[in-house]
This record gives C-alpha cells, sequence and structure tokens, in this order.
C-alpha cells in the first residue's frame, strides 16, 4: 500500500490491478452518491444510452469513427510530408507559417472551407484534417529538431547521401515517435469532430447528437455520449499503441514499466 | 628493447589548422602529421592519442580531422595515389564518445548499413559482417538492438562499423571515458586489436586518460594553450608537446606497459600535462 505513493515505485501486475480497479469503484461510489443535482446518476446514464441506442447512436458513432479515422489519416500523411520537407530549407518558412495557424478558431475557418468544399463531409473532413494538421505539425517539427547531431554524423561517416541521411536518421530513426504524435492528435481529433459535427449537421454524426441533446438540457444523455466517445478513444489508444510496439519494439526496450 | 621500425609514407597531415567560433580562438596553426609505422614481419596500424584536458577543443579538432565540419582555415589532408586531397565527409571513421548506433535498427542492421556502403552485394555484406562480428566475439548480439548491449559492446560494434565501412582512419572520441580499470584494458585490446588489423589503419584518440593513452597509442600529441613571456595562456590551442612512444621502446612490447620506463613516460606526461 505504501508503494502506492513511492515516488518512481515499480508495482507488480497485481497491485496494479488493485490500484485501477480501486480507482475505478471510487469514482463510480463518488457518482452514484453525489449530492449534485446536476450530476445525472449511473442507472439514469445507462438508460438514456440505451434510448440513444435503439435511436440510432451506433450508426451516428460509425459515422463519427469513419469521418474521425479518414481525418486522422490524411492529417497524418500531410503533416509528416511537410515535416519531413522541412529538411530543405525552402520548406522551413512555410511549414513554420502552417504550424502557426493553430491559433486561428475552427468557426472562423467554416467560411472559408464552405467555399472549397463540394458536400457535408467533404466540409467536415477538410475542417478536421486541417485542424489535426496544424498540431501534428507543430508536434513533429519538435521531434525532428531534437534529433542529436551525432545521428547525423554517424549516418554520414557511413558515406551516405542527404537523401540517405534523411530516409535513415529522420524518417525511419524516428518512426516510434510517429505513433506518438498520431496518440496525441487522434485524441484532439475526437474532440474537434463534436465541435465539426456540430457545426456542419448535414452527415449526422455522433457531433450532432451530441449537440442536440446539450441544447435540450438531456444530460444523462450527454453523459452517455460522453463516455461512449471516451471508451471509443480509449480503445483507438490502445490500438495504436499495439500499432506501435509491433511495428516499432525496439522502443519499449528501454522503458522503465512502471 | 626497441623494435627495429621505419616510418613510411605520410597518411594523414592536419595543415595549418585554425578556428575561430563567435570571435573566440578555439584553435590556432595547429599542424601535425602521421606516419605510416613500419616493423618487418607484422601487421602494424597506427595509433595517435590526442591528450589534453577538457576545453582545449579536442572534440573540435577531431569534427575537423573527420570532415564533418569546417575549420576558419587551414585543412586537413589526406593521402592518395595522387599525393594528398582535403578530407571529405564520410572519409574518416567516427567513434563518438555515446557509441551512436541507429536505435531502430538491430547490430546486424547496423552493421549491414556500412557493409553496404561498399558492397552491393548483400550476400557478401553479410558474410563480411558475420566474420567481423566473430572477430569481434559479437556474433551472439547479431539480433539485439543497441539498447541491449553494454557499453564495451557498443563500442566494439561501433569500431567495427567502421572497419566493415573499410575506413583506415578511424577516430574515437574519449573511448574510456566512464570505464572502469578492467573495461579500459579491454577498450585498449579490442582498439589494437583493430589497429593492426591492417598496415594502413590509423586510430586517433581523443582522451585525457594518460596512463591508457601511453598502453595502446605509438604518439601522443597534447593540445593545449602557449604561454606567453608572463605564463599566461595564449588563446587558441595547439599540439604543444609530441611524444614519440615508438622511439621510447613503448610499444609492441608485451606487458611493457609495468615497466619503469613506461611509468616514467607517464608521469613525465602527467606533469606536462598540468600546464596544458
Amino acid at each position: 500500500m505504501k508503494h502506492f505513493f513511492t515516488p518512481n515505485a515499480i508495482l507488480d501486475k497485481k497491485s496494479v490491478q488493485i490500484l485501477v480497479w480501486g480507482q475505478i469503484i471510487l469514482a463510480i461510489l463518488i457518482w452514484t452518491f453525489s449530492p449534485s443535482p446536476l450530476l445525472p446518476k449511473p442507472g439514469e446514464v445507462l438508460s438514456a444510452f440505451t434510448d440513444l441506442w435503439e435511436q440510432g447512436l451506433g450508426a451516428e458513432l460509425i459515422t463519427s469513427f469513419v469521418l474521425n479515422v479518414e481525418a486522422v489519416v490524411l492529417a497524418t500523411l500531410i503533416s509528416l510530408l511537410l515535416a519531413y520537407a522541412t529538411v530543405m530549407p525552402f520548406f522551413r518558412p512555410i511549414v513554420a507559417l502552417f504550424s502557426k495557424l493553430r491559433f486561428l478558431s475552427l468557426v472562423g475557418l467554416t467560411f472559408v472551407f464552405t467555399l472549397i468544399a463540394t458536400s457535408g463531409h467533404e466540409l467536415k473532413l477538410s475542417l478536421l484534417v486541417f485542424s489535426v494538421s496544424v498540431f501534428f505539425l507543430t508536434s513533429m517539427s519538435d521531434v525532428l529538431m531534437t534529433i542529436p547531431k551525432e545521428q547525423f554524423d554517424l549516418a554520414r561517416t557511413l558515406h551516405m547521401n542527404e537523401w540517405r541521411v534523411t530516409w535513415e536518421v529522420v524518417i525511419l530513426g524516428q518512426f516510434d515517435k510517429v505513433f506518438d504524435v498520431i496518440r496525441g492528435n487522434a485524441a484532439m481529433s475526437w474532440m474537434m469532430l463534436s465541435m465539426v459535427e456540430g457545426i456542419v449537421r448535414s452527415e449526422g454524426g455522433v457531433g450532432t447528437v451530441l449537440m442536440d441533446q446539450n441544447h435540450h438540457f438531456r444530460l444523462a444523455a450527454v453523459f452517455a455520449i460522453q463516455i461512449t466517445i471516451l471508451l471509443l478513444g480509449i480503445a483507438q489508444d490502445i490500438a495504436i499503441g499495439m500499432m506501435k510496439r509491433f511495428s516499432c519494439p525496439y522502443a519499449f526496450l528501454t522503458v522503465e514499466a512502471r | 628493447m626497441i623494435v627495429p621500425y621505419t616510418y613510411r609514407d605520410t597518411l594523414l597531415k592536419i595543415d595549418h589548422l585554425s578556428l575561430e567560433y563567435n570571435g573566440r580562438q578555439i584553435l590556432r596553426d595547429v599542424c601535425a602529421e602521421i606516419k605510416d609505422v613500419y616493423i618487418p614481419g607484422r601487421v602494424t596500424g597506427q595509433i595517435i592519442a590526442l591528450l589534453g584536458p577538457s576545453g582545449r577543443g579536442k572534440t573540435q579538432l577531431f569534427r575537423r580531422m573527420a570532415g564533418l565540419d569546417r575549420p576558419t582555415s587551414g585543412q586537413v589532408l589526406i593521402a592518395d595515389q595522387k599525393g594528398f586531397h582535403p578530407v571529405r565527409t564520410g572519409e574518416v571513421g567516427v567513434v563518438a564518445q555515446s557509441y551512436p548506433l541507429f536505435a531502430h535498427r538491430t547490430i546486424m542492421g547496423n552493421l549491414m548499413l556500412a557493409a553496404l556502403a561498399h558492397e552491393p552485394d548483400a550476400k557478401i555484406a553479410k558474410a563480411t559482417v558475420v566474420a567481423g562480428l566473430e572477430n569481434f566475439k559479437l556474433e551472439d548480439k547479431a539480433d539485439l538492438y543497441p539498447c541491449q548491449l553494454s557499453g564495451g559492446q557498443r563500442q566494439r560494434v561501433a569500431i567495427l562499423q567502421m572497419l566493415i565501412c573499410r575506413e583506415p582512419f578511424i577516430l574515437l572520441d574519449e573511448p574510456f571515458a566512464s570505464l572502469d580499470m578492467i573495461n579500459i584494458e579491454v577498450a585498449c585490446e579490442t582498439i589494437s586489436h583493430a589497429a593492426n588489423l591492417n598496415e594502413i589503419n590509423t586510430f586517433i584518440i581523443t582522451t585525457h586518460d594518460v596512463s591508457a593513452a601511453v598502453a595502446i597509442a605509438d604518439h601522443i600529441w597534447c593540445l593545449g594553450f602557449e604561454r606567453d613571456l608572463n605564463g599566461n595562456p595564449i588563446s587558441g590551442a595547439r599540439i604543444v608537446e609530441t611524444y614519440d612512444l615508438l622511439a621510447r621502446g613503448l610499444c609492441y612490447e608485451p606487458g611493457i606497459i609495468t615497466s619503469d620506463k613506461a611509468m616514467s613516460t607517464i608521469r613525465e606526461i602527467k606533469e606536462r600535462f598540468r600546464t596544458l
């Protein structure tokens, strides 16, 4: 028990299970017995979820999930291409400027993207891809900026030309970190997705349902949707983690198992 | 007893090399030469130890010798069939202090990169790597990743990588730093073994471990500041002293490092080291 509060303590598998389940049960107890009248009880949330499911929440979730995967894949490809392009000085100012666009508001950009997009799906996708890409690019540029000089020296010493150096050091050498950046940005994409689906309601999606429930102040339904998104996000996070473990086993060899 | 030896061709020359950084003189008019040491009946490479206290520009000189960065003036020249040419990046192997290897490749993958740099046939390249791994007693490490090796093993892989890359000139930055006494001996053996694989193999080692330098090198260059008439250091380090350990009979004799003359040389260099 005292190890739970010891700095940098490494717990065995059983202790981790006790800790996690203990905290889950505690959270449910606090939630169940909370005196706040605004907080819907677990039973109410479960009942709201059943209703929503019967009204087609599953289909809305699939719409949102597909849109999110599309956006993350496209944003990853665009951002990686732009981040890797920074090896050439010509692209550095352009990429720096693009990454600064993360300060722009999504609501303000809707009009511009509406003029470009030909369908509701395209509009949502382009809004999402844009908003994820600017953050993805910032994180990925940071990763590439912090590659130790000695890695470049080693590649050059092995007679590699600068294109090969880029492939070995910048692309292959940092591949494991790409998964970490995807993980962070895919989560952010879910956050933005509900906002985008709230703005562009043509195709429906979980964001539209969430906005509707919010609008009518159905807190139990809002909670049910949020918890569903949370669980889906956790599953997505685990899947990306497994992809990293499979593609880059070396990345886990020096990590302290906590 | 002094082993009979002669000097043959000059292999590498540092020609009036100077370096300034942000208006500060780091290196000043550094000149040095490495000649092929020839001992009848045996293959002998060259090992030069570049000694100097911290902050004297050893690593900076090292990077210019490797062609990784350019000096402000002067040059490093490498011998070729027509005479000499300025060093090109990749022409001099480098083993940096932390023994960098590509973390995303296994030991076999790292060494294959070096082998394929010269040998387009993957089968022949792999045979070279396998032979190298056996020679350096690393055959059971081929499928491991660099982070799974000890410091000494990483050092051997890094040296082997440069040898497989067919570099006769290899620079080692502080190979004895953070090694204990036993591992310093192992590192010395590895470096000597690798240097003596080929007549023109030349290892240049930066270190501030005087005993290890005397144990392994045939020449020692001391990098430090010259002094003005008042004894104040003149900015910009130079090679202010050289020691020919071959001429002193301190090379190629088993157990010579424990002899009185070796001890006296170590003491002499340590004394000089204090004023660098």
